[in-house]
């Protein structure tokens, strides 16, 4: 590992946004905040996206994600009386125990992993850059069937979501 | 460019990047004193336009021919208001959003090109930069409806997002034609692919489609219901005063100043214009020109419903606009369009 | 000096920020703020409010977001197809018709409810 490169600022912001939304996404006391910094963690994943020259991904993730599961999302938060939501569950006590020896494994795992590997760590290749107008041809040249397959998924999950959603009432 | 390392410098670099041309246009033109003051213009001009077809005069008295300085008594107006925060509404919430969508509603301005070179940022993916980011209007005020904690604006708030939503997948539809014609997303060669014919003329059935979708993304009569007076006060913007007012107020003639902006530059040919008059002022004066058929209905046709709103949006545009996606198919196999190099 | 776009996009976004962030932040340090029960009620015409304010959800709509979702990923793939249509042969965009015409059963099926019932 090259300690002596600063970071990357871009990662480096991207990074503690995207963590730190999602964080507050979980812990947040009133659900909505929690709906809020999800949408904010998916921007970060679409900033991500962005910084690694997929910018046609980036915006598919903020226009499907943040336009339309979040709003999915908000309206389940919305649905919840509130005398349910304001119910905090009392926790056992030894969550930010557990949490700790978590991390803290986890850390001594990735740390061995990279002292092990030395000057040899395993990176995946670089991804060959895409530029969007080879995105059409790759997409119906080289995987017609794959996008057959997403077509029949696609109209199986929503002739599904119709019927339950015609049956609930 | 070095940085100044010396106070000497620094009055050169200063200059320097002053009248650098990235400068001038964010912050110029097309950037923020630009974008302000088209959008003051726009409120007075929608009062003046909508008063004259009611046969009324509209703003006359505050300062200049025809009360042409009427937003700035505005704005000074309802700055000195106070923002009153309804009884158990979110606070964060109900201040942070009108900020957020005035953002939101400005931050596309840095890809629309007002000119040959007028733009802040020519990206590739501009058409889905700005499709992405306007998704995020409806899930903003189902929220702010949701802060005020008051039941006419969440009822409106409901309506807004259900009708934001059912309008927005025709629009992207009938902007796939222009995509196809154009053969990119970027929105410079978009309009630099028009120079011979504008898109409006293939793609008229998108051209009207999109219109359409845009005066119900934007809450405009005919599609007006989310703020129907009668019914429902104001909307998802009810319990909004003040400052608070004023932000929500901004963001809806930024909306309607980057829709008409849009609609110049995917179906009007943007910039391209005969020469007497430079290309950036072709632009204005075109974008004014839609601007001015969004606003005129306004004054003339009554409200749809919301639920056959919805069901039009759903059932009948987009059905035109999938139709007009294969005429674009067709137009282009069978090469119709290539006198015009397309 | 040729800018990455987007910086210069995130330039925009922190100009705009700076710049109307004052006209909400500087109106709350000049207005009354002691919370008063009548000033600050919820505006019902006059009446006193009552019942929850957020009680009541407009349901009737939902299938219309779940379609939206559905048809907001497949625009985004048609966006992709679009680029590239004049720039690729004629057999390949047949996949494409081939997924336009399987997304229309489930289209076909929510606008055939749409337009029987009232309310849906």
């Amino acid at each position: 590992m090259d300690l002596s490169v600063p970071p990357d600022i871009t990662f480096v912001v991207l990074t503690t946004i995207t963590l730190l939304a999602a964080i507050l996404a979980l812990q947040a006391k009133e659900l909505i905040y929690g709906a809020i910094s999800l949408g904010i963690s998916f921007i970060g994943i679409a900033g991500f996206f962005v910084s690694l020259d997929a910018p046609y991904l980036g915006m598919l993730q903020i226009a499907v994600y943040v336009g339309a599961v979040v709003v999915l999302i908000l309206f389940t938060i919305m649905l919840v009386r509130r005398e349910e939501a304001d119910k905090e569950e009392a926790g056992e006590g030894g969550e930010g125990a557990a949490g700790l020896w978590i991390a803290g494994l986890l850390a001594v795992s990735i740390a061995g992993v990279a002292a092990l590997a030395g000057p040899n760590l395993p990176i995946s290749p670089p991804a060959t850059n895409l530029p969007i107008s080879q995105l059409g041809p790759v997409l119906t040249g080289t995987y017609p069937v794959p996008l057959i397959i997403l077509a029949l998924l696609l109209s199986g999950a929503l002739l599904g979501a119709l019927v339950l959603a015609k049956i609930d009432r | 460019m070095n940085l100044p390392t010396t106070p000497a410098e620094l009055l050169p670099f200063i200059i320097a990047v002053v009248t650098s041309h990235t400068f001038i246009t964010l912050v110029i033109f097309p950037g923020f004193i630009h974008l302000t003051v088209v959008v003051m213009f726009l409120t007075w001009y929608e009062r003046k336009l909508l008063a004259r077809i009611q046969l009324r005069i509209g703003p006359l008295y505050a300062g200049g021919p025809g009360g042409i300085l009427q937003p700035i008594a505005d704005g000074v107006k309802l700055i000195f208001k106070e923002v009153m925060i309804p009884y158990k509404a979110d606070k964060p919430l109900f201040l942070g959003i009108p900020l957020a969508l005035v953002f939101l509603g400005a931050l596309p301005f840095a890809v629309i090109p007002f000119g040959q070179h007028w733009v802040i940022a020519n990206l590739d993916v501009g058409l889905v930069f700005i499709f992405a980011v306007t998704s995020l209007f409806p899930s903003m005020i189902l929220i702010f409806a949701w802060a005020s904690n008051s039941k006419y604006p969440f009822l409106g708030g409901l309506r807004s997002l259900f009708q934001q939503v059912a309008y927005e997948i025709p629009m992207w539809i009938s902007a796939l034609s222009v995509v196809m014609l154009a053969g990119s997303l970027n929105l410079v060669q978009i309009v630099t692919a028009q120079q011979r014919i504008w898109f409006i003329v293939p793609a008229f059935l998108s051209f009207i489609v999109f219109f359409i979708a845009t005066m119900a993304e934007l809450e405009r009569l005919p599609f007006d219901l989310p703020e129907a007076e009668p019914e429902l006060v104001a909307g998802w913007y009810t319990e909004s005063s003040g400052a608070v007012f004023m932000v929500i107020f901004l963001a809806l003639y930024m909306k309607l100043y980057l829709m008409s902006s849009l609609i110049t530059v995917l179906f009007l040919g943007g910039w391209w214009g005969p020469a007497f008059l430079p290309q950036p002022v072709w632009f204005i004066l075109k974008a004014l020109v839609v601007a001015t058929f969004m606003i005129i209905p306004r004054g003339v046709y009554p409200r749809l419903r919301v639920d056959l709103l919805i069901k039009v949006g759903w059932t009948r545009l987009l059905i035109i606009a999938l139709a007009n996606v294969f005429i674009t198919v067709a137009l282009l196999s069978t090469g119709v369009l290539s006198a015009w190099g397309l | 000096m040729a800018l990455n776009p987007w910086l210069l996009i995130v330039i925009w976004g922190v100009i705009l920020i700076v710049l109307t962030g004052p006209m909400l932040t500087l109106p709350m340090f000049w207005s009354r703020r002691k919370p008063d029960q009548f000033r600050d009620m919820p505006f019902e015409s006059g009446q006193v409010p009552q019942g929850e304010a957020r009680k009541r959800l407009v349901m009737q709509y939902y299938p219309y977001l779940l379609m939206f979702v559905v048809f907001d990923v497949v625009a985004m793939f048609l966006f992709a197809w679009g680029i590239s249509f004049t720039s690729i042969p004629a057999s390949d965009s047949f996949p494409v018709l081939v997924f336009l015409i399987l997304l229309g059963a489930p289209l076909g099926y929510a606008l055939k409810m749409a337009l029987r019932r009232e309310n849906w």
